[in-house]
């Protein structure tokens, strides 16, 4: 059963397509990669799917209901949780509260919720940072921190923006665990990530993004067959 | 590590913090026993208001990071519904106050609407467009407000409960009283909100309202929860003001000057922080004072440091209290600038330095 269905949808700035028709679907559990070139759009559509932009046209569906027009604190209540690329710490606050606000999305509770947020930070191993301020942090884990904070809101899907972007070989390791540790935990993933060899090693299936349109679908052995693929990334000569 | 102070305090009240409030409570309930000048008591209802005013706004300003300054518009809707009620349709003031409750929060709740839209700096800037417009009502509005003339209370009808008279008004303690209460309250509400849900929401909006947003907070709600709350305590500010003072008009009760103090009085004493504005209002009031009523002068005076009529002296002496604005401006620029944190934040640092050294 496909839990998050994107069709046609297309965003456009004045007369600038950041993307135009692109349309797929992410079955439940899974681990959908994103890739395309700097600038391919695949930003500007988890904004559209996650409520930050209305779609200039086409649908969002997300475990059978639609979701255009649903402001981001909704599609997060929903089940629908994201991350951002260039990170967000709520640099005041220790890292043990910045993970409780994603937490107290579910409960009034600050004492469950600190239950909870104590469970993910101990899932993202920052345990001995609980009372660092968030804006202390270095940017692995800072990266981190955003993982836990949007696991903490008990998402049935979550949209992770480049987690590994700028971290060290052994850092990128400790994530790729993670994203297996949360499929386990039956949790739907859709993933952009510019680590090739990442992307190809954890992603079930992985959509091509270019220019704003979708370029190509398929498992990662299928894709990296694809010429259309091989060109956008290195050109055509190649 | 640096650790924030509102995350310590979250962590529980220290058994020393919490002895030094009951005993400065203590102190504050017996004082009017003890001190019976007028002036003393004068001061004492300015420290309550300042600290009144200053936890209000912290709500909104501090906690939830949305800079009003425009805090006289609510200050002035307090101020003017319980005189108005008072004295055309002789509604006694503890009735009155809570009118001004309601139309403080349709007044806030309009704002917000208009208000919330924008963010940072035109958010601000709104603000004060909205107090300005407010103000200028307050001068055109003949019929309601008097206009430039204000309203004037005579008297303060007694408060009765069940035919017993509790007070009459006639001295400053039961001003005193009431003035310590709603300071008290004020400082319970922001306890409350920054030991539950809200302050922490709060707080994710001021850090980051996209990040907030993603988290599953909704902006629009919370936002307007924080203005609600901070308006309502901001109004009863104004009515105690007005009650106390008996007298109204645009030019005390609704301008930017008063706005900008609201602010001072948490930029001052530590923002987002629980007794942030206490410190703050204890730092200005007594400044503010010492520096109008030229009592900086006579210290100097008398401790022998000018000769009264020396040349300093006569210039001090002509010219210090009318240079007290200028002088106050200043001080406040050199706290801003030496400590970011407000004058509770820099002390905080200091302890732990110290205590960090013995250690």
């Amino acid at each position: 059963m496909a839990i998050l269905e994107v069709k046609n949808v297309s965003k456009f700035f004045g007369g600038l397509a950041a993307n135009s028709d692109v349309s797929f679907s992410v079955e439940q559990g899974m681990i959908m990669g994103l890739i395309g070139p700097n600038g391919a759009g695949k930003t500007t559509l988890f904004n559209c799917i996650t409520g930050y932009y209305p779609p200039s046209r086409g649908e969002v569906t997300f475990d059978g209901r639609r979701m255009n027009g649903l402001q981001p604190d909704k599609v997060c209540k929903l089940g629908m949780a994201r991350t951002w690329q260039k990170v967000r710490p709520l640099a005041k606050m220790s890292v043990l509260d910045n993970v409780m606000v994603g937490a107290l999305c579910r409960t009034n509770s600050l004492k469950v919720a600190r239950d909870v947020a104590m469970e993910q930070v101990k899932v993202v191993r920052l345990e001995h940072k609980l009372n660092f301020l968030a804006g202390g942090l270095p940017i692995g884990e800072r990266k981190k921190l955003e993982v836990a904070r949007v696991l903490a809101t008990r998402p049935k899907l979550v949209l992770l923006d480049e987690i590994m972007g700028g971290l060290n070989p052994a850092e990128s390791e400790e994530l790729i665990q993670l994203i297996f540790d949360i499929k386990k935990d039956g949790i739907t993933q859709v993933v952009i990530e510019h680590d090739m060899k990442a992307i190809m090693r954890i992603s079930e299936r992985i959509v091509v993004i270019n220019s704003g349109e979708k370029l190509a679908e398929g498992t990662p052995a299928e894709i990296v067959a694809t010429p259309e693929v091989v060109a956008a990334y290195l050109g055509s000569e190649h | 590590m640096r650790v924030t102070l509102s995350a310590t305090a979250r962590r529980g009240a220290s058994p020393l913090g919490l002895g030094l409030f009951a005993a400065a409570v203590v102190v504050l309930l017996l004082f009017p026993q003890f001190v019976k000048s007028p002036y003393a008591l004068h001061m004492m209802v300015l420290f309550f208001l300042s600290v009144i005013m200053g936890e209000s706004w912290n709500i909104l300003g501090g906690y939830a990071g949305q800079y009003s300054v425009g805090h006289s518009a609510y200050f002035g809707v307090g101020a003017y519904t319980t005189m108005i009620l008072m004295t055309a349709k002789g509604i006694p003031p503890w009735f009155g106050v809570w009118v001004g409750v309601v139309v403080v929060v349709g007044v806030a709740l309009i704002i917000g609407s208009i208000c919330f839209r924008l963010r940072g700096p035109y958010f601000v800037l709104a603000s004060i467009a909205v107090a300005e417009i407010m103000r200028l009502s307050a001068f055109n509005l003949k019929e309601l407000t008097n206009g430039a003339e204000g309203i004037l209370a005579v008297s303060v009808p007694p408060l009765t409960i069940g035919g017993t008279v509790i007070t009459d008004f006639l001295s400053k303690v039961p001003f005193y009283y009431f003035g310590l209460g709603l300071a008290l309250l004020t400082i319970a509400v922001t306890w409350v909100v920054e030991h539950s849900k809200l302050g922490y929401f709060f707080q994710a909006i001021r850090e980051d309202q996209d990040a907030a947003h993603s988290l599953g907070i909704s902006l629009t709600l919370y936002k307007n929860i924080a203005l609600v709350i901070s308006a309502i305590l901001t109004s009863l500010a104004g009515s105690y003001y007005a009650v106390y003072v008996g007298f109204v008009d645009p030019n005390t009760v609704l301008p930017l000057d008063l706005s900008v103090q609201i602010v001072l009085i948490s930029i001052i004493g530590g923002i987002g922080t629980l007794f942030g504005p206490v410190v703050g209002a204890l730092v200005l009031v007594p400044l503010s004072e010492a520096l109008r009523s030229n009592l900086i002068t006579q210290a100097f005076f008398s401790m022998g440091l000018v000769s009264q009529d020396s040349k300093v002296g006569i210039f001090l002496q002509e010219n210090l209290a009318h240079a007290h604005v200028l002088i106050y401006g200043i001080l406040v620029v050199i706290v801003i600038l030496f400590m970011p944190e407000g004058v509770l934040g820099f002390v905080t640092r200091l302890v732990q330095k110290i205590t960090r050294r013995d250690a």
